[in-house]
């Protein structure tokens, strides 16, 4: 008989926080499935940052440092170079990652560090209310893009996977999204590849998810889904943008 | 009693280990002593120059407005430190690159030709030891005993053949000072 | 073990390895830059971490997340590049964290300059983060000061799991005087209780700051300052310099403090009853010592390298005891000299006796 089951790694009392439809509880959901199957939650340290997602830790069993606003990686290196043993991942949003933490994500990428970066890539500042970020796309409107994105006031957004990809340090850069359960399943892969890049010392293993923010988008969750599928990916195009754990 | 001594001249020529070596001649004697750098974009023209401080007490101001002591290797450190030497002080310089003028008359001035002895030496490098040499003549507080000993103590085992050589400088420097004296 | 002719910024650096550093993060800025150059050759060597960060925000934060798991971190740093990581402190403080940082400091404000100053004593005491916390503060004022106070800073950051500053400036990095490379005296302290390790044979801990509950986070602050209660009781370091008849006392921290001490001797030749309170740590600051030795002084002068931050410690340590007054002939560059300060101090008796 076939169950459905909490993974291990998830708290026992958790409550579950995001709005509806949002696809933050299914990424973590993907992640905590991986650390069961791959049997690391007794190594693992989790950073997370600000945002929505940095409420990571009230679902997961696991060790956990909340990082200042963009600093997860900076943090989750200090954790790495401390505890080389240890399995040390990031998760994080699109502004967290690409635009306050720019420089910490981009160096960690170009030293090679052996973590694993998740960064949920959802084209708005969350937790906030619905502000232009670094991956919103043109013509989004946001709450201080009210016109919606242009050139001449916003400029463009930033394709994160692809600029992760190009870092010399990176082992493994894709971006995947959770609209179908095909693209789930491909979604978790990804993640377990990512987690295989550090496990094997190859470098940083890195995994944008697009995601959706029925609460900021102003739509329904199945809406939500069909804009990540036929909006997003057109300007974020799925796929694996570097992968040398084969190598 | 506090004394100090600056050392001034172009990068290569030895200056803060010169400083270095008086230091340590000070420390080993067992008396309190600091050594003071510049540093930083001070020394991005070229320039570069290091204070030592020499005391029976605790040593109080590391970096002062004056010194005891001036000893300069070019005319740059012979223009920028004549007037920080005390009245009654004693400038050092290296006539062969130092231009033999007295700017002012209530210091002593040691004109000698450093480097040219360096070259009669068959090394320029010892540019600098010869200074210490010179200066020993000049403080009743130092000799070149102490130096030597404190060139044995810098030097790391590897070097100890040079020993013999900054021995000679010491010597020439020393030697040099009271005919030339003024 | 005999003295050794030690650059400050040397002597930090080994003691801090002495101390048991594991990891090292760091961003060049003169005057410090050694103490990285230093690590960077010693540490792989040694097969502990070290990481050139990409900025001073990014080093102190690695140094949070490598003290989340109980391990000796540290990151050095100056002035202007201190103020880069004050958000992290804030974190560190709240997370109570052992994050070691050394301050050498320059002057200020903003890129300032390369020379010494004691600008940054609001910066480092009061903090330049958000938020009630306070900082352990060590200043030393001798290069084996800098050894003794490392290990110190080390030790307290752990026993109190609280972020504590060294802070010099760019004078003691840069000289060199003889020191001793005492051991490391202090026992290691345990971190079983709190530090990441892997959710192994018990629940998963998280170190955050971030209170949603409003009550916690009122219990959170409130325990935070019991902890220094007890820090500020148990902590406190100074060093008092002939003021067993002192009628006129000068407050000095850091290596100025040399020059103060030089300036009490030559005050007392001159039948001056001088005498000098140098606060090694700047928190807890000696306010007790200073308030009960402000009795029996008809002044009490600060005297530092900047526009009188200290002085408002001093003055409400002395709390209207007595005259309070404030030296500070330049807040850059050249130390006040011991003459500037002997005249100093004539000049200002001279004028109370002229009052009477």
């Amino acid at each position: 008989m076939l169950v459905f089951e909490t993974p291990k790694s998830f708290k026992k009392d958790f409550r579950y926080s995001f709005c509806k439809g949002c696809d933050h509880g299914i990424a973590i959901r993907l992640v905590a499935e991986l650390i069961d199957e791959l049997g690391l939650k007794e190594k693992t340290i989790l950073t997370t940052s600000i945002g929505c997602s940095v409420t990571m830790y009230d679902f997961m069993d696991l060790d956990c440092i909340e990082a200042p606003h963009g600093r997860a990686l900076a943090v989750a290196t200090g954790v790495k170079r401390a505890c080389p043993d240890k399995f040390v991942f990031t998760y994080q949003g699109d502004g967290d990652f690409a635009s306050i933490g720019l420089a910490e994500s981009m160096h960690a990428a170009l030293r090679g560090e052996s973590l694993t970066a998740i960064c949920i890539n959802n084209t708005t500042y969350g937790m906030t209310g619905g502000q232009l970020g670094p991956t919103t796309m043109m013509g989004q409107i946001t709450t201080t893009s009210p016109m919606g994105r242009n050139r001449e006031y916003y400029g463009y957004p930033i394709h994160i996977a692809e600029q992760i990809a190009m870092c010399d340090g990176t082992a493994y850069s894709a971006r995947v999204s959770l609209d179908s359960v095909p693209n789930i399943r491909k979604a978790k892969a990804a993640i377990k590849k990512a987690f295989e890049a550090q496990l094997k010392g190859l470098g940083l293993g890195f995994v944008e998810i697009l995601s959706t923010c029925p609460t900021n988008w102003n739509m329904t969750p199945s809406e939500a889904h069909e804009h990540v599928k036929n909006n997003m990916t057109k300007t974020f195009p799925l796929g694996i943008y570097k992968d040398v754990t084969e190598e | 009693m506090e004394e100090n001594f600056i050392f001034a001249g172009f990068g290569g020529q030895g200056i803060l280990l010169a400083g270095k070596i008086l230091a340590n001649a000070f420390m080993l004697e067992g008396k309190n002593v600091t050594w003071y750098p510049c540093y930083g974009a001070e020394m991005r023209g070229g320039t570069v120059n290091c204070e030592i401080v020499v005391s029976n007490d605790e040593v109080s101001s590391v970096h002062k407005k004056d010194t005891d002591f001036a000893i300069v290797l070019n005319q740059l450190s012979f223009d920028k430190f004549v007037s920080r030497v005390k009245a009654g002080g004693t400038i050092i310089a290296n006539s062969s690159l130092v231009k033999t003028l007295k700017p002012r008359s209530d210091i002593k001035y040691i004109f000698a030709p450093i480097t040219e002895i360096a070259q009669k030496l068959g090394e320029l490098k010892t540019a600098n030891i010869i200074s210490l040499g010179v200066l020993a003549s000049a403080c009743h507080q130092l000799t070149t005993d102490s130096l030597y000993k404190a060139i044995d103590y810098v030097l790391p085992a590897h070097r100890k053949n040079l020993l013999q050589l900054n021995l000679e400088a010491l010597n020439l420097g020393f030697g040099l000072v009271a005919p030339q004296a003024v | 073990m005999a003295k050794e002719l030690i650059k400050g910024n040397f002597a930090i650096a080994q003691a801090a390895l002495n101390a048991g550093l594991q990891c090292y993060f760091g961003y060049p800025i003169t005057p410090q830059t050694e103490i990285g150059e230093f690590l960077s050759l010693k540490m792989p060597q040694m097969g502990l971490g070290y990481v050139s960060a990409e900025s001073e925000v990014a080093a102190i934060n690695m140094v949070l997340g490598a003290c989340s798991t109980g391990a000796k971190a540290m990151t050095t740093s100056s002035s202007c590049a201190v103020a880069l990581m004050q958000e992290a402190l804030a974190y560190a403080a709240s997370d109570e964290l052992p994050i070691v940082l050394v301050n050498v400091m320059r002057a200020g404000p903003g890129l300032g300059s390369i020379y010494p100053a004691q600008g940054d004593y609001y910066q480092t005491v009061y903090g330049g983060g958000n938020g009630d916390y306070r900082m352990v503060v060590y200043a030393p004022s001798t290069v084996q000061e800098c050894i003794e106070l490392t290990y110190k800073t080390f030790y307290t950051a752990h026993k109190y799991r609280t972020p504590v500053t060294l802070l010099a400036d760019g004078l003691l990095g840069q000289m060199m005087e003889p020191a001793e490379f005492t051991p490391y005296p202090y026992p290691e302290v345990d971190s079983s209780s709190w530090a990441l390790t892997g959710a192994k044979d018990r629940g998963g801990r998280t170190i955050c700051s971030y209170g949603p509950d409003e009550q916690k986070q009122i219990k959170h602050v409130f325990s935070l300052f019991e902890k220094y209660k007890l820090i500020s009781e148990r902590e406190v370091m100074y060093e008092e310099y002939m003021t067993n008849d002192a009628d006129f006392l000068m407050v000095g921290f850091g290596s100025l403090a040399r020059n103060i001490k030089a300036a009490v001797r030559k005050l007392r030749e001159q039948g001056i009853k001088a005498g000098m309170l140098r606060p090694i740590t700047l928190f807890p600051f000696p306010e007790k010592r200073i308030s009960e030795l402000a009795s029996q002084c008809r002044e009490v002068m600060t005297v530092e390298m900047n526009m009188g931050q200290m002085y408002t410690d001093v003055r409400l340590a002395v709390n209207g005891k007595t005259k309070t007054s404030l030296l500070n002939i330049r807040p850059v560059g050249e130390w006040m000299s011991v003459e500037e300060i002997v005249d100093a101090v004539i000049n200002s008796t001279e004028k109370v006796y002229a009052s009477i």
